[in-house]
């Protein structure tokens, strides 16, 4: 039995649930046996943090399906436990940062929200140098993106800098699902032609 | 067909990601319920959320948000005895309003099945305290079910119904955040016919009258049932052991034989925290009722172990009864349970991999030994980040408003010794966060001004405000108020009238007005005209936007003596928003004129009063080079969030922040946000 988990974390109002969302919708059309995570939502006020896993699981045999001991996940991912880390803001990619191992590769939107605390001159924001470096010292794959700008310039709105970063996520990892299975579900519904353009855009991004 | 079509007419064979509460949700359809209801409040709100939006499309349904949920329960109940199951959601400490009606439940019994789901909120992110209602089950007699994923939770809910009715017991269906948030795979059942659903209540005198001798008469009833549940549960398929595996009886390994007992969410964190240790060698005992507990499979489990491991999150509930029935049977050996796993907090899958790695001496993966090492170092030094209320939320004014009457000012270093504000339950609750501070306590729904009243009886020196919102009024402030002019308290009750219970995801109360497509709403309440009926001379409603205004009012009535009622009405900007998007979509040529502010540089002289006072994220710092190379650092208001609600430009002290019009018409046609300046 092997898995593939992602860590999403940022801000309440950013998208981040909506980008877990589409992310297990995916495993649900590719035929994938079990894609669980938990959305830690009950504290995403405006500016608060929020996160959302996604765990795709692959059953090596048919007989781990019905094997107790093998067909039960934890909807939380373990510290060190997740291939990708994707962040839409520089101070909570470190809060999250407990989920990265040697290897896994990170994916974090450079551009900053200042926290009350920093605000009220009780503490300092970090420099996003020290942000990169920190996370170097845990791991080789760090990428990081203007995902404010590059939506902004694009699109006219923040609204679609999540579904960019979903775009960099399929360009840079071992993702196991298909990019026409994003496609397609990103098409679907309301904006769905921007969501494409944007997730295009996030593939192309370098 | 769409996810939300799918949850009411999916069939055997469909599947869908679900989130853990709408699992819940299409487990009652499942079961073929008449009826749903709850006072809203997180993690469980989606559970009637799911239902009430699509009600129009599931056959003989009734779906309410109630008012509260001592009333939300008496009402499932009401149902149940009309022969119509019924599912009743709530959160944790809604079981304490609830808990008069859940104490008669035993006695009375159902007669079509009721189920009980509630969300439970380890850790705390959205409750005031972490109450485990499972305890409630020692005195209420309800019986327990803890699902370990999704798929148990529609599956247990749907079984729950028939449980209920042939046992005649409310079930209550414990789901921790954990769940009712985790999002993932479903395989869907056939739902049962709804054609046949149709109210019909039986006289039943025997069962449903409660006193004197009928009292003990029901009492003994009720054990009887509770007995008979037990044995039930002695041999179900809700609880199942998994026994040695292959090659290894637990015997001759050099060690003593071990066996985890274990239930819900917290359940799959202990599987998925054995195969990471690689530890294979034991028995595992899975509990889907955690209440009552058969003590013949609790028997049966422990007779050939020498050490059980009781793995659960809170004070020790299963511990607790699996201890006495152990022991009472002469088990000899040992019981472990919160000496390895902490009482207070949510129990993680961390914790649970540390727990049993060091009960065990197992050593945890060199991965996770650096993880836990290395983000230990980086998270000291990391800024703490809490919410606040949305950009444009009339709270924010009202807060602002009301601390700057008080005379306190972060950037003056002015404290508000002489005031006590009374805090309550709603999003103005986070007030009491920076930058604001403005709650001196908060515990449950209207404890503020029924805690505060008490106060200014007592302590002559200070002032007591007592803050309050519209749903939590409607949900149990009554009583208090009346209270409060009955025995003449000296308050300045603040009412926080956004007309929706925002929160939770905007369910309407009995004071909103319109829906959010701008239809109105017949027969709904004046806040004003009520609290004027219940006695209150000294009550003004005041739009909190316009700040000096409402802060000057506030100012006036503390001074006055008696009790004092003042409405900060101002609709839910997120909901005014909505609306607006949905009017310009349905009539373009009727848009308003826009206007955006801003902060002129030059002006600005960083007084903080937007910036740190009014605390609104719309304004931020921005660094600049000059053309003569100098660093210049300024405020500015980010277009893009900027909602336009003009309170900062109410509050600048030096007009540094101006209106600028533009034009109607879009620069490029077809683009949002870019427009000709007037």
């Amino acid at each position: 039995m092997k898995g593939f988990n992602i860590a999403i974390v940022g801000l309440g109002g950013q998208g981040i649930i909506t980008m877990g969302t589409v992310l297990k919708n995916a495993a649900l059309d590719s035929d994938l046996k079990d894609v669980s995570g938990s959305e830690r939502r009950g504290g995403a006020q405006r500016e608060g943090y929020v996160e959302t896993f996604v765990k795709y699981i692959f059953y090596e045999k048919e007989s781990e399906l019905r094997d107790p001991r093998k067909n039960i996940h934890s909807p939380m991912i373990q510290s060190g436990g997740a291939d990708v880390l994707i962040s839409l803001e520089p101070l909570e990619t470190l809060r999250g940062a407990h989920y990265i191992n040697k290897n896994s590769t990170v994916i974090f939107n450079k551009i900053p929200h200042i926290p009350i605390s920093v605000r009220m001159g009780q503490a300092c924001y970090p420099d996003i140098s020290d942000i990169r470096s920190r996370l170097k010292n845990i791991c080789g794959r760090v990428f990081e993106y203007d995902f404010d700008g590059l939506s902004l310039s694009n699109f006219n709105s923040l609204m679609q800098r999540n579904i960019i970063a979903l775009g960099v996520l399929f360009s840079k990892t071992d993702i196991p699902i298909d990019k026409p299975i994003i496609e397609g579900i990103l098409s679907k519904g309301k904006g769905g032609k921007e969501n494409l353009e944007a997730f295009h855009l996030g593939l192309e991004v370098s | 067909m769409s996810r939300k079509n799918l949850l009411i007419n999916g069939k055997k064979g469909d599947k869908a990601i679900l989130l853990g509460n709408e699992a819940i949700a299409r487990g009652a359809i499942e079961a073929g319920i008449g009826y749903a209801s709850m006072y809203p409040g997180t993690p469980a709100s989606e559970i009637i959320i799911a239902l009430d939006k699509n009600k129009q499309y599931i056959e003989n349904f009734y779906s309410e948000f109630s008012l509260n949920e001592h009333v939300s329960l008496h009402g499932a109940i009401g149902a149940s005895w009309s022969g119509v199951r019924a599912l009743c959601a709530m959160k944790n400490v809604g079981l304490n309003v609830a808990s008069e009606p859940a104490h008669f439940l035993a006695y009375t019994g159902v007669k079509a099945g009721l189920v009980i789901a509630i969300g439970s909120d380890p850790g705390a992110p959205s409750s005031s305290n972490e109450q485990d209602d499972r305890w409630y089950s020692f005195h209420t007699g309800m019986p327990i079910m803890e699902p370990a994923d999704i798929q148990e939770a529609k599956d247990f809910t749907r079984d729950a119904f028939g449980i209920s009715e042939k046992f005649s017991f409310g079930i209550i269906l414990n789901a921790p955040a954990r769940l009712c948030h985790n999002a993932g795979t479903i395989h869907f059942d056939d739902p049962k016919d709804r054609a046949g659903i149709e109210g019909n209540f039986i006289k039943d005198p025997d069962n449903y009258l409660n006193l004197f001798n009928l009292v003990v008469k029901n009492h003994n009833k009720y054990i009887k049932r509770g007995n008979l549940l037990k044995e039930f549960l002695s041999n179900s398929p809700f609880n199942f052991a998994i026994t040695w595996p292959p090659q290894s009886s637990g015997k001759g390994m050099g060690r003593e034989r071990t066996g985890f007992i274990s239930a819900g969410v917290i359940y799959s964190h202990l599987i998925e925290s054995l195969n990471i240790l690689e530890e294979k060698d034991n028995k595992i005992l899975k509990l889907g009722f955690t209440y009552p507990i058969s003590e013949e499979l609790i028997g049966d489990f422990v007779k050939d172990l020498d050490r059980v491991v009781i793995v659960e999150e809170g004070e020790g509930f299963l511990e607790f009864q699996i201890k006495k029935i152990a022991y009472e049977i002469g088990f000899k050996g040992k019981i472990h349970g919160k000496d390895i796993f902490k009482m207070a907090g949510e129990l993680t899958l961390d914790d649970v991999i540390t727990g049993l790695s060091e009960f065990l001496c197992k050593s945890t993966p060199e991965y996770f030994d650096i993880s836990v090492r290395k983000s230990a170092e980086v998270e000291e030094a990391l800024p703490q980040r809490s919410g606040t209320f949305c950009i444009g939320c009339p709270h924010r004014a009202t807060i602002y408003s009301v601390l700057k009457a008080i005379g306190f000012s972060h950037t003056d270093g002015k404290e508000r010794d002489n005031v006590v504000i009374a805090g309550d339950i709603g999003c103005y609750t986070l007030s009491l966060l920076p930058p604001y501070n403005a709650m001196d306590f908060l515990t449950c729904m209207n404890a503020g001004l029924g805690i505060g009243q008490a106060i200014s009886r007592f302590d002559k020196k200070k002032k007591v405000i007592a803050l309050v919102g519209d749903s939590t009024f409607f949900h149990s402030g009554i009583p208090v108020l009346l209270n409060a002019v009955q025995n003449n308290a000296d308050v300045l009750y603040i009412i926080l009238d956004n007309s929706w219970t925002a929160m939770t995801g905007h369910q309407r109360t009995p004071s909103t007005p319109k829906c959010v497509d701008g239809t109105s709403l017949q027969g709904s309440v004046n806040i004003k005209e009520l609290v004027k009926s219940l006695g209150v001379t000294n009550v003004k409603s005041l739009d909190p936007n316009s700040v000096k205004r409402f802060s000057s009012h506030v100012k006036s009535m503390l001074k006055e003596k008696g009790l004092k009622v003042l409405i900060a009405k101002r609709e839910c900007i997120l909901q005014e928003e909505r609306r607006k998007k949905i009017l310009k979509a349905e009539s373009p040529e009727k848009a308003e004129a826009v206007s955006l502010y801003e902060i002129q540089k030059e002006r600005c002289v960083k007084c903080n009063e937007c910036f740190l006072e009014l605390a609104c994220p719309a304004i931020s710092l921005k660094n600049e080079k000059t053309p003569g190379g100098e660093n210049l650092e300024y405020y500015y208001i980010d277009p893009a969030s900027c909602v336009k609600c003009g309170v900062c430009y109410e509050i600048c002290p030096n007009s540094a922040i101006r209106k600028v019009e533009y034009n109607l018409k879009p620069v490029h046609p077809g683009t949002e946000g870019e427009y000709e300046r007037v």
